[in-house]
């Protein structure tokens, strides 16, 4: 064993605390082992420090990529100056009001604040939250933007925990032979009553498909953070978003951070805010990924004005198709919520006869009511 | 190179299995600070197979649970021996102590051991293999917390059963499903990547011996080719090895149209994979 210097330490948390601030998922414990692994002195040779540290600090595909370069920034001699002048940068940061806000779709959303200014939360009166419950997302004025996010927020999370809490109700499942036993001890072995497991809810495999064109933006933003809350409740969730072609955003959903996930799709989808053709991505869908995310056990989601641009022929055939090869399809037109709608337009008027569901989603309000749709609870 | 790690580079060579820098470090962590080690990456790349060469390393048996959708407690740690159990009640049908009876039946004795509980009552460590994790439930993902973290599993009869030798534990995933951080962070992780070409190549030598060099480098580059090329299911080592074999066996010296048509089957699993490369010539992948 080595005598770890407390400089060295020192560097292994300043190294600690640089790769969480870059997002990687680190505790105590994680530091504790980096300790251990200097004292057992393969700290002495850098590329063995290097792998250890990787092994020990990466959890995922995208730390591990992105480490290498991490290590050989900060543990180089170049760096050591550095590191002075950006704890002093952070100390000012954090003294500085939290200003941070996430460019996305074109417009400005500032991040919530969880804890501070509670009490000004509270003296807000109900109406204005029942208000926003069901002004559209494309009518909200700037000024409410915020609250609306932090309205959504909390809806959200309360939604994740009734579902949480639904999908642990059971009717009776296989027998329970360990407590039948138990019944059975004191007549003498015979089993005369029989113990049920619980049986749990099956989850649902979930494929959503988005409209990002110029007139869904919002929406399909808000649909994306209501998806992004329940994804753990899915057995599988597949997330496509198109307007003139089709992207397959899934990877990105891989990371826990919600606004940072939310900034990379808005950085990935090329597409985003552009024309729309429906039935060209849904074909395009089909052809690439249907073998593969199509079966019995999919609930499909579309969320799309059905404004087509392109071929309605071509958007009825691949509809079709996907009604077929799939569970439950289920289409979302925000323009549903609009007063004095009828789906009369072309691309609509073609789709309606094969959807099992046919909803708005246009608010917070219409969004909570597609958990049941959704989550078979 | 620490000596420990370039030993154990050279006697999983000799088992067969090339190990690099990185995955060798893991591997030496996983033996030194007794950490879990969590490989992810796409099938066919080796996750499995380290698990069975560190075992043959280590001349230590393998443990292996291989995980599905439903996973739970009664095959995974333990079951009780219900026969025994009623056999038991039968024998002593007349006993008037129905607690005593009853806290009989459920010990240790009429416990069936199954592949998480042999693993750490085992006297020797020995290799344990979650294989393909990410088939298994979240709740299962629960159950191996305790495991992963304190190296013991807790029965509700008979409490916190502890390990008498701490075993190897290797977690393979395909990335089907996201795991938990909670799991992540109790591991070592390393992210198993397709071998660059050089190394393919030693690897399809060192499994097959007889092999043209000339032929194998043809393998590798058509291979490394293909995974560039959109597929729903791009090609492991496991699949360059099965199409080096299928070659060797019929006699091939290098790689033709005809040949491709023919055998694409060992490398390609999916419809449309096979389409795309039925529609080429050999020169595009070459």
């Amino acid at each position: 064993m080595q005598e770890v210097t407390k400089t060295f330490k020192e560097r292994i948390i300043d190294f600690t605390i640089y790769c969480r601030e870059r997002h990687f998922v680190l505790g105590p414990q994680e530091t504790y082992d980096a300790f251990e692994v200097a004292k057992r002195g393969y700290a002495l040779d850098r590329r063995l420090f290097h792998h250890s540290l990787k092994a020990i600090f990466c959890t995922r595909r995208e730390h591990f990529e992105r480490f290498d370069e991490m290590f050989n920034r900060f543990w180089s001699r170049y760096y050591e100056s550095k590191l002075e002048q950006r704890k002093k940068q952070l100390q000012q940061l954090k003294k500085e009001p939290d200003t941070a806000t996430v460019i996305f779709l074109g417009a400005k959303f500032n991040i919530p604040k969880k804890e501070s200014n509670i009490e000004a939360k509270e003296t807000k009166g109900a109406n204005e939250n029942s208000r926003l419950r069901v002004t559209d997302f494309s009518k909200v004025a700037i000024t409410d933007k915020e609250r609306l996010e932090e309205l959504a927020e909390a809806l959200f999370h309360q939604m994740s925990m009734r579902v949480k809490r639904r999908l642990k109700t059971a009717n009776k499942g296989k027998i329970a032979i360990r407590k039948t036993i138990r019944h059975g001890i004191e007549k003498g072995g015979l089993l005369l009553k029989l113990a049920h497991k619980k049986k749990r809810k099956e989850k649902r495999k979930v494929v959503f498909i988005l409209d990002v064109s110029g007139s869904m933006d919002t929406y399909s933003y808000y649909l994306l953070r209501y998806v992004m809350v329940l994804k753990k409740y899915f057995k599988s969730l597949e997330f496509f978003t198109f307007s003139t072609h089709l992207t397959h955003i899934t990877p990105l959903l891989r990371q826990n951070n919600e606004q940072l996930i939310l900034k990379q799709i808005g950085s990935n989808v090329h597409s985003w805010s552009s024309g729309t053709k429906i039935g060209e991505s849904l074909t395009e869908f089909l052809n690439t990924y249907g073998s593969k995310f199509l079966s019995q056990k999919h609930v499909v989601v579309i969320l799309s004005d059905g404004l087509e641009t392109g071929n309605v022929t071509e958007l009825k055939e691949a509809v079709r198709t996907i009604k077929n090869k799939c569970k439950t399809l289920v289409w979302l037109n925000p323009l549903k919520g609009m007063e004095g709608y009828q789906p009369i337009q072309k691309g609509i008027v073609n789709v309606m006869p094969h959807l099992d569901a046919f909803e708005s989603a246009h608010n917070l309000d219409s969004l909570l009511k597609l958990e049941k749709l959704l989550m078979n609870v | 190179m620490n000596t420990e790690i370039a030993r154990l580079i050279e006697d999983f060579y000799e088992h067969d299995y090339i190990l690099n820098d990185e995955l060798a470090t893991a591997v030496f962590l996983l033996k030194n600070l007794e950490k879990p080690l969590l490989l992810e990456g796409n099938p066919g790349v080796g996750k499995t197979m380290l698990a069975k060469t560190l075992a043959e390393h280590l001349h230590t048996s393998l443990i292996r649970l291989q995980c599905y959708e439903g996973l739970d407690v009664s095959t995974t740690i333990y079951e009780w021996n219900y026969q025994k159990q009623l056999l038991h009640i039968k024998l002593f049908e007349q006993e008037k102590d129905k607690k005593q009876l009853g806290n009989q039946i459920f010990g240790m004795d009429y416990v069936l051991k199954r592949p998480l509980l042999q693993a750490i009552s085992a006297q020797k460590p020995v290799v344990l293999l979650i294989d393909e994790i990410d088939r298994a439930d979240e709740e299962f993902e629960a159950y191996l917390l305790e495991l992963l973290s304190d190296f013991q599993i807790s029965i509700p009869e008979l409490g916190t059963i502890k390990a008498v030798s701490k075993p190897l534990v290797i977690l393979t995933s395909n990335r089907t499903r996201e795991l938990s951080d909670a799991l992540r962070r109790r591991c070592l992780y390393h992210w198993v990547d397709f071998p660059s070409k050089t190394k393919e190549i030693d690897i399809i030598a060192k499994k097959l011996p007889h092999i043209d060099q000339q032929l194998a480098a043809q393998i590798v580059t058509f291979i490394h080719n293909l995974r560039k090329s959109n597929l729903h299911k791009p090609p492991g080592i496991a699949e360059s090895l099965d199409w080096a074999k299928t070659l060797l066996l019929m006699n091939q010296t290098h790689i033709t149209d005809a040949i491709v048509k023919t055998t694409i089957g060992s490398v390609l699993k999916h419809k449309d994979d096979v389409a795309f490369v039925r529609n080429k010539t050999v020169q595009e992948f070459l």
